[in-house]
C-alpha cells in the first residue's frame, strides 16, 4: 500500500477515534452513568459535571504522564544509577555527578552555555527591538518585517547547513566560497578556517541563533510597541524630547513587561541549543555545550548515568525561570 | 501624528535611511542569496572557483531534477508530511479538549492540573530522551513514523493546551451560561458554540506546530534512522554527507528542505504571527 494511503488512514482512524471517545463518552455519562431523570436528577447532574472535565483531560493527561512526567523521574533515577554489563543496574549515589564535574569538557560546556545565555537573548532582543522600530516608521515595512523574519521559518539545522557554506574555507589563493572568506579575502586577508579558532568559533555558532530569533523578537516587540498609548507619545513630543528620549525613556519602559518575555522565550530556547552546534562543529574546538555534551556523553561514550546527570544540569538551568513562569501564571488569577 | 512618516523628515536624513535599511536587509539575507546562487550554476561553474560569479547557464532543472529524482530527497519530504500533518490535527483535538475543559470547567484541581501543563510546556526535551528512547523501542515503534508522531503530539500537548485554554477563557462567557440555561449538553456546547469560535486559534496554533515538528531534528535523530523514516531536517544533513563536495546539489537540496515552512509561513503569515503572540503574551 502507498505510504500516503496508509497515513490517511491512520489519520482517519486516529480522528476519528478522537472524536468517538469524546462523544461516546459524554453521552455515557450523560444517558448511562448519572441519566439526568429519575429520584435523583439533580444529584446525577452535578456528579456528573463533577466527572466531566476529566473525560476532557484524560486523553492528554495519559499523553503527558507516559511521554513526559516518566521520563522526568527515569532520567533522575537513572544520574544516580550506573548500569552493571550484562543488565539491571545500581545505586552508586552521586558518582556519576563527581565524575561529570571532573571532566574538563563538562565545564567548557557550562561555560560555552553561559555565553551563549547572556549573548544571544541580549542581542537578538535588542536587533528585534532595533527592527521594530526602524520598520514601523518606512511604507513597504511589512515586506521588511517578512525578510527579517523568514530565518524563522528555517530550522535551525537548515540554518546551521547553510551557515557552514558561509564559514567555508578554501586554501589560499583559490576563490573562496564562503562568504565571510571572501569578504576577509577582499578586505586583503588570509583566509581562515573559521569554525577551527577558539571563542570566535563559539561566537559564529551564535550568529547563526541570533539570525533565526531576531525575527521572533521583532514580531512580538512589534505588536507590543503599536499598543503603546498613543497620547503618552505625543505628550512627549509636546515636551520637546528628541526621537531617542521618545524611544528609550517612553516606548522602552511601557513595554518592558513584553521585553521581558521575549528575553526569557529566547533564553529557554538557548539553553536548549543542539542541532545547530551538533549540525556545525559537534562541539569541537572548544564549541561543547550542555546539551550536545549529553548527546555525545549518551550515543558516542555509551554513558547514561553521567547523560543523565548533565540532563538533570540543563533541567535545573531551567527550573528558575519555570517556578517565575508558574509564579506569574497564579499571580493572573488572583 | 508619530512615528513622523520617513518622506515628512530632512532630505539627508531619508536618503541615509531608505538606502542603509536595504543594504542591512540584503546583508540579512544574503546566506540565503548565496545559497540560492549557488543552486542554479552548473557543476562546472566550481571547478574553475568562479563561485561569485553569474552562472553561466541557469542550471536550476538540472540540480533540482538530481535533487528530486536522484536521491533519497523526496522520501524525506514525505515523511517530513507524514509526521506533521498527523501531529498537528492530534495536537488540535487533545488541546481544544483540554483548553476547553480547563477554561471553562471550575472545578477543585483545575488550577494545579492547569500548572502542570504550564511546566510540562518548560521541561527541556533532553531530560526525555533516554526514557523516552526506551520506551519508544519497548513499544516496538523505533525507527517508525508512528513513533516519532505519539511523542510529538504528547509533548506539544502542553504548549497548545496553555494556548487554548488563554483563548477560550477570553472568550464571552456568557454565551456559554446562555447555550447551558437553554438546556443544550455539554458536549453541543464545546461542538457547536466554541469550537466554531476557537477557529482562528486553531489556525494560528495549526501554522506554528506545523513549523515546530517540521523543523524538529533532535527527536528525528532520536527517535529514528535511516531514509525509512527520518524527516527533511535529519534527511539533509545525510543528503549533505552523500554530495559532500557537491556545492551545486548541496545548496539545491538545503532549498528544497527549507522551501515547505517557508512557503507556508509566507501563505499563513497573518496565523503565525497571530499564533507567536498569543502564544508568548500572556
Amino acid at each position: 500500500m502507498h505510504p500516503a494511503i496508509q497515513g490517511l488512514i491512520t489519520i482517519v482512524i486516529g480522528v476519528g477515534g478522537c472524536i468517538g471517545y469524546f462523544y461516546f463518552s459524554n453521552q455515557f455519562l450523560d444517558k448511562v452513568l448519572f441519566p439526568a431523570r429519575g429520584p435523583n436528577a439533580g444529584r446525577n447532574i452535578n456528579r456528573a459535571n463533577m466527572i466531566r472535565p476529566w473525560l476532557f483531560l484524560f486523553p492528554a493527561i495519559v499523553a503527558l504522564g507516559l511521554y513526559l512526567a516518566y521520563p522526568v523521574v527515569e532520567t533522575l533515577r537513572l544520574s544516580v544509577t550506573e548500569r552493571i554489563p550484562g543488565g539491571g543496574s545500581e545505586f552508586v549515589g552521586f558518582a556519576n555527578y563527581a565524575q561529570m564535574f571532573s571532566e574538563p569538557k563538562f565545564w567548557e560546556a557550562m561555560r560555552n552555555n553561559m555565553l551563549w545565555l547572556i549573548i544571544v537573548p541580549a542581542f537578538s532582543t535588542a536587533f528585534g527591538l532595533l527592527a521594530a522600530q526602524l520598520t514601523d516608521r518606512i511604507s513597504w515595512g511589512n515586506v521588511a518585517k517578512s525578510i527579517i523574519f523568514m530565518p524563522m521559518a528555517i530550522s535551525f539545522v537548515g540554518a546551521a547547513v547553510i551557515w557552514k557554506l558561509v564559514y567555508d574555507t578554501r586554501p589560499e589563493g583559490q576563490d573562496q566560497i564562503g562568504i565571510l572568506n571572501a569578504f576577509w579575502v577582499a578586505m586583503g586577508g588570509d583566509p581562515q578556517t573559521w569554525l577551527t579558532i577558539p571563542y570566535l568559533n563559539s561566537i559564529l555558532l551564535m550568529i547563526v541563533l541570533i539570525w533565526i530569533q531576531t525575527g521572533f523578537a521583532m514580531v512580538i516587540l512589534s505588536a507590543a510597541l503599536r499598543g503603546i498609548p498613543e497620547e503618552t507619545i505625543e505628550a512627549a513630543i509636546v515636551d520637546g524630547a528628541n526621537p531617542f528620549q521618545i524611544f528609550f525613556k517612553i516606548k522602552v519602559p511601557q513595554i518592558m513587561g513584553t521585553i521581558v518575555v521575549v528575553w526569557t522565550t529566547i533564553t529557554l530556547v538557548v539553553l536548549k541549543v543542539f542541532d545547530i552546534v551538533f549540525a556545525m562543529t559537534n562541539g569541537q574546538w572548544q564549541t561543547q555545550v550542555l546539551a550536545n555534551y549529553m548527546y555525545d556523553k549518551l550515543f558516542r561514550a555509551n554513558d547514561w548515568g553521567v547523560g543523565s546527570a548533565s540532563a538533570i544540569v540543563i533541567m535545573l538551568l531551567v527550573t528558575p525561570i519555570l517556578v517565575w513562569n508558574v509564579h506569574n501564571a497564579r499571580k493572573e488569577m488572583r | 501624528m508619530f512615528p513622523t512618516p520617513i518622506e515628512k523628515t530632512p532630505r539627508a536624513w531619508q536618503l541615509t535611511y531608505q538606502s542603509l535599511l536595504p543594504l542591512a536587509l540584503l546583508m540579512w539575507l544574503l546566506p540565503l542569496l548565496a545559497v540560492a546562487l549557488f543552486s542554479v550554476k552548473p557543476e562546472a561553474d566550481f571547478v574553475g572557483g568562479g563561485y561569485w560569479s553569474l552562472p553561466s547557464y541557469f542550471a536550476g532543472f538540472e540540480n533540482y531534477g538530481r535533487v528530486f529524482f536522484d536521491s533519497d530527497m523526496p522520501r524525506y519530504l514525505m515523511n517530513s508530511v507524514l509526521i506533521t500533518i498527523p501531529t498537528v490535527i492530534g495536537c488540535v483535538i487533545l488541546s481544544s479538549m483540554t483548553g476547553f475543559a480547563l477554561g471553562i470547567y471550575k472545578f477543585k484541581s483545575n488550577i494545579w492540573i492547569f500548572f502542570m501543563f504550564v511546566a510540562g510546556n518548560f521541561v527541556p526535551f533532553q531530560i526525555l530522551m533516554v526514557p523516552v528512547r526506551d520506551l519508544t523501542l519497548d513499544l516496538g515503534l523505533y525507527n517508525t513514523k508512528t513513533g516519532l508522531v505519539l511523542f510529538h503530539i504528547a509533548f506539544q500537548t502542553g504548549f497548545c493546551t496553555l494556548f487554548m485554554r488563554n483563548f477560550i477563557r477570553a472568550l464571552p462567557f456568557p454565551l456559554i451560561e446562555a447555550a447551558r440555561v437553554e438546556g443544550v449538553s455539554e458536549w453541543r456546547i464545546f461542538w457547536y458554540v466554541v469550537l466554531p469560535l476557537m477557529k482562528p486559534a486553531i489556525a494560528a496554533m495549526s501554522v506554528l506546530i506545523f513549523t515546530f515538528i517540521w523543523n524538529d531534528y533532535f527527536w528525528a535523530v532520536v527517535l529514528t534512522q535511516g531514509a525509512e523514516s527520518q524527516p527533511v531536517t535529519a534527511g539533509i544533513t545525510s543528503f549533505n554527507a552523500q554530495y559532500r563536495a557537491a556545492y551545486h546539489l548541496m545548496s539545491a537540496g538545503s532549498i528544497v528542505a527549507a522551501l515547505p515552512p517557508v512557503a507556508m509561513f509566507f501563505l499563513m503569515q497573518k496565523h503565525f504571527i497571530a499564533g507567536l503572540t498569543l502564544g508568548a503574551v500572556k
